[in-house]
C-alpha cells in the first residue's frame, strides 16, 4: 500500500474546496510517479486518516480523479492508479446531445419512468448534490425494429429544472429542452465508455442474456460550474453506433 | 379567519418537505434514504415519513417509521401476543424482543417498499374545507393526507398538526 509524503497537506485557511485541494495532492503523487500506474491507493480511512479530511472529501476527490482517468476502481479489491490517455488539446467539433446517434435510423422511444426519487449508493457525488437532495429520473428505452437497443436513465437535481418532471421528453431531447426553452446552456459534456456485463435487469431490458457484454456509457453535463445531468446508458453491442468527432483545437 | 371558513389549500404543506422514492426500492434504500436524508441531518419533519411514488409521479402511499419496522418483523404485525400489551409479564417481553430483528428481517429489508408502505387511498381537492380532511385523516389513521388538483396533479400534503391547530382553536376561543 502508498503512503504519500505528508508535506502535501490540506490548507484550510485556503478558500479553495476541500475536496479539489485533495483532488490536486493525489494527482500530483500519480503524474510525478509517487504512485506508480498498477499500484492501488490508499484505503477510504486511511485517506481519511493521512489528509485529516471527512470521508466524503475523499470519496468526491477519488471520484473525480476517477472520472478524470488517473484512478480505476475494482469492486471488492480497491482502487488503482491507471495508465492515462491525454487527451488535452481535444474538443468537440460538432454540437453535442445527449448521445450522438448513428443517423438514418429510426428510433422509437418509451419512457419507462418520469417520477422523482432521491439521491442513493454514489448518486449525490456523481450529481455534486447533499444527499437529501430531490432528483429526478427519467428512464427511456430506445428501440429499432421493435428490438430494445438502448437503455437510459438521466438524474437531473429537481432544483435545476422542476418544470421538467412534467414535459414530454419524447419529443424533445433533455439537450434542448434545457438549452432551447429553459435557457440553460449546457457548456460542458463528459463522456465515459466502458464495456460491461449486462446484470439481470439491464439483461431483461435489452432483450439479453444475463452476463452479455454490453457498452456503458456515462455522461455528465455541466452548466457554467454546476453539474445539471447525469445519464447512464447502456447498449448492445450489436445495433446501433455512437458517433463522435473530435477535433484537436 | 375562523377555522371553520378555512381551506385545505390554507394549511397544505409543500410536497418536497418530504423525500420521495419510486416504490420499486427497497426497504433497506428507504432506511438509507430516512437515515441520511433526516436523521443524520437532524431533520426531525412531522411525520417523518417518505412519499412513494409510480413512473408517472403518481402517488401511491406513504411510508412511515412504523411502516418500515412492521415490514421488518413479522412479528409486529400480530398484535394478539400477550407479551406486546402494556402491563405484560416482563421476561416473556425480552424472550419477543431478543428474537425480533433478526437475520430474517435483513432479508426483509430487500423487499420493496410497495409491500409495506401505506396505500394512498383518500385524498382532498385545495378547496375542500378542513374538516373534511380532519374527518379522513381521523376516520383512517392517516399520517398525511394527499391534496389534489383536479383530481389528478398532487399539489400538496395536509398534516394533522396544521389540521389540529387549526380546528382546536375553536375551542379556545371564548
Amino acid at each position: 500500500m502508498l503512503i504519500p509524503g505528508k508535506d502535501k497537506m490540506i490548507d484550510r485557511d485556503k478558500p479553495q474546496k476541500l475536496y479539489i485541494q485533495l483532488y490536486n495532492i493525489l494527482k500530483k503523487n500519480i503524474e510525478n510517479g509517487e504512485w506508480s500506474v498498477g499500484s492501488q491507493i490508499p484505503i477510504e480511512e486511511e485517506l481519511c486518516k493521512i489528509y485529516e479530511v471527512s470521508k466524503a472529501t475523499v470519496r468526491f476527490a477519488v471520484l473525480e480523479l476517477v472520472r478524470d482517468g488517473y484512478l480505476m476502481r475494482h469492486q471488492g479489491k480497491g482502487t488503482f492508479v491507471c495508465k492515462r490517455v491525454k487527451h488535452e488539446g481535444l474538443a468537440m467539433s460538432a454540437g453535442f446531445k445527449e448521445l450522438m446517434l448513428e443517423p438514418g435510423i429510426a428510433l422509437h422511444t418509451q419512457i419507462l419512468a418520469q417520477t422523482v426519487m432521491m439521491p442513493t449508493d454514489d448518486l449525490d457525488l456523481k450529481l455534486n448534490v447533499p444527499k437529501d437532495n430531490h432528483i429526478i429520473y427519467i428512464k427511456i428505452l430506445r428501440l429499432v425494429d421493435n428490438d430494445p437497443v438502448l437503455l437510459q436513465e438521466a438524474y437531473i437535481p429537481y432544483h435545476v429544472c422542476p418544470p421538467l418532471l412534467e414535459e414530454d421528453v419524447v419529443g424533445n431531447s433533455l439537450f434542448e429542452l434545457f438549452e432551447k426553452k429553459y435557457g440553460i446552456p449546457i457548456t460542458k459534456v463528459k463522456n465515459y465508455f466502458e464495456v460491461a456485463y449486462s446484470k439481470t435487469d439491464e439483461s431483461k431490458s435489452l432483450g439479453l442474456q444475463k452476463d452479455s457484454p454490453i457498452l456503458v456509457l456515462e455522461q455528465y453535463f455541466y452548466s457554467g460550474d454546476n453539474e445539471i445531468i447525469y445519464i447512464h446508458s447502456i447498449k448492445r453491442p450489436d445495433r446501433l453506433r455512437f458517433t463522435i468527432e473530435l477535433e484537436k483545437k | 379567519m375562523m377555522a371553520q371558513g378555512k381551506a385545505v389549500k390554507d394549511i397544505m404543506v409543500d410536497v418536497f418537505s418530504f423525500p420521495h422514492i419510486p416504490y420499486w426500492f427497497s426497504i433497506k434504500q428507504a432506511i438509507g434514504i430516512i437515515k441520511v436524508s433526516l436523521l443524520s441531518a437532524k431533520k426531525y419533519p412531522e411525520p417523518m415519513a417518505i412519499l412513494v411514488f409510480d413512473e408517472k409521479y403518481n402517488l401511491l402511499g406513504t411510508l412511515g417509521l412504523k411502516d418500515i419496522l412492521k415490514g421488518l418483523e413479522p412479528k409486529f404485525l400480530k398484535p394478539n401476543s400477550k407479551s406486546q400489551l402494556p402491563g405484560a409479564d416482563d421476561s416473556e417481553l425480552s424472550v419477543l424482543w431478543d428474537t425480533l430483528f433478526n437475520k430474517e428481517s435483513k432479508e426483509a429489508a430487500e423487499r420493496p417498499v410497495s409491500d409495506v408502505m401505506a396505500p394512498a387511498k383518500f385524498f382532498v381537492e385545495p378547496n375542500d374545507p378542513l374538516t373534511k380532511a380532519a374527518y379522513l385523516m381521523v376516520l383512517h389513521d392517516l399520517v398525511l393526507l394527499p391534496v389534489l388538483e383536479e383530481k389528478k396533479k398532487f399539489i400538496g400534503l395536509v398534516r394533522m398538526v396544521e389540521i389540529f391547530d387549526e380546528l382546536s382553536g375553536a375551542v379556545l376561543t371564548p
